[in-house]
């Protein structure tokens, strides 16, 4: 399933999702969730989902079910403005929640410290973007994000270019 | 020198590491006769304060938390809210994680190095340090141990030059650790560790598995 998450100001996720159906995709294979009207709180870093009550964020917002899909999707894609040429902190207070997904527990992999995955299924990441963002950097952030969760990336790609996230999804 | 350092970590103040390391820190600027004002952006309500702070004094340090990869979602919120100063400001950071090896904090301290140019001020350093995740999980007594390093990088901060003298890059320690530590390691991650782990939890009220999976 490709999951979509949409932060920006200018709803760009429904166009994508438009693009993906027209390009064959399926419409029962894929979800949109824009974001706006939600309410998501950032991460508070209370270590509650890992130490209190593993697996489950002590915060009680609209967040959850979202969560719940990303654990079950095959791709997560974040649809974001940029500022200071990264994803906008509507964004990244999705991604610092994803805490949940990971156990406290610790191993080695490729010579780095990871946390232990919870579940067994893990979701790959991509990021499409509007505005100034700094692409190098996002694909190195996008890489490191999907290392965290034992995934990989998706790759990055600018507004202009959905349709060749849009490639990706099929 | 005077000091306008400003905690970057979500946590409140009271189970923050950053708050602790940032204490340490400070007792080294005072030795070398540096002052020093802290804030906390945990609390939105003195979000106007802290950006006053920031707008009346020209040396910055932003200490923070490596939250996936990078800043915390709050912190950039906050970020977003500065208007823009000139190069008379210098800012500099403070970065620390759980995760112990140097390499974990690079993406992070990437994103540091740039930022400054987006707020129009100078960038003073970012130093980088991690193995920081117990510190809330200790006694008051081993705390103050375990951030006492910080105390040295303060004295340093306090002469000026920033974060770019050697002292300062030799502080994150080692970037990957060698296979031996790396197996050492791995092996008191799956025993005393897990043991240790599941102590705190429980001592947190926790009575299920740490790696329970509650969606399924």
């Amino acid at each position: 399933m490709v999951f979509m998450i949409d932060t920006t100001t200018k709803h760009i996720g429904k166009g994508i999702g438009e693009e993906l159906l027209r390009s064959g995709g399926n419409a029962s294979e894929f979800e949109l969730i824009d974001t706006v009207g939600m309410h998501i709180s950032h991460c508070i870093g209370c270590n509650y989902c890992w130490l209190k009550t593993p697996g489950v964020c002590a915060i009680r917002d609209d967040y959850e079910p979202i969560l719940k899909k990303m654990s079950s999707a095959d791709q997560v894609w974040l649809i974001s403005d940029t500022h200071f040429g990264f994803v906008s902190w509507q964004t990244k207070n999705i991604v610092d929640r994803i805490m949940p997904l990971v156990t406290m527990y610790l191993k080695f992999k490729d010579g780095q410290m990871r946390h232990v995955m919870r579940y067994d299924h893990q979701p790959d990441i991509g990021i499409i973007y509007t505005g100034d963002g700094d692409r190098a950097y996002l694909e190195w952030w996008c890489q490191r994000t999907a290392l965290n969760l034992g995934s990989r990336s998706l790759g990055v790609f600018s507004e202009s270019n959905g349709k060749e996230a849009v490639s990706c999804m099929l | 020198m005077h000091v306008v350092i400003i905690n970057g970590s979500p946590r409140v103040q009271k189970y923050s590491n950053t708050e602790k390391i940032i204490a340490a820190f400070a007792k080294g600027l005072s030795e070398k006769q540096a002052t020093f004002e802290t804030y906390a952006i945990s609390d939105r309500k003195t979000w106007g304060i802290i950006r006053d702070a920031y707008l009346k004094n020209e040396e910055i340090l932003i200490a923070l938390p490596l939250f996936v990869e990078c800043v915390p979602g709050l912190l950039l919120e906050f970020l977003e809210t500065l208007p823009k100063k000139d190069e008379h400001t210098r800012l500099s950071f403070l970065l620390q994680s759980g995760f112990a090896e140097g390499c974990q904090l690079r993406c992070g301290e990437a994103f540091l190095e740039k930022l400054p140019e987006y707020l129009g001020v100078r960038y003073g350093g970012c130093l980088v340090k991690g193995g920081n995740f117990g510190i809330r999980l200790l006694e008051e007594e081993k705390q103050a141990q375990g951030t006492k390093p910080y105390q040295a990088m303060g004295r340093l901060f306090a002469e000026g030059d920033g974060f770019f003298r050697e002292e300062a890059k030799k502080f994150t320690g080692p970037e990957y650790f060698p296979l031996p530590i790396r197996l050492i390691i791995g092996l008191m991650q799956k025993t005393l560790a897990k043991k240790m782990f599941q102590k705190a939890a429980a001592s947190w009220g926790c009575s299920v598995p740490l790696d329970e999976k509650v969606w399924e």
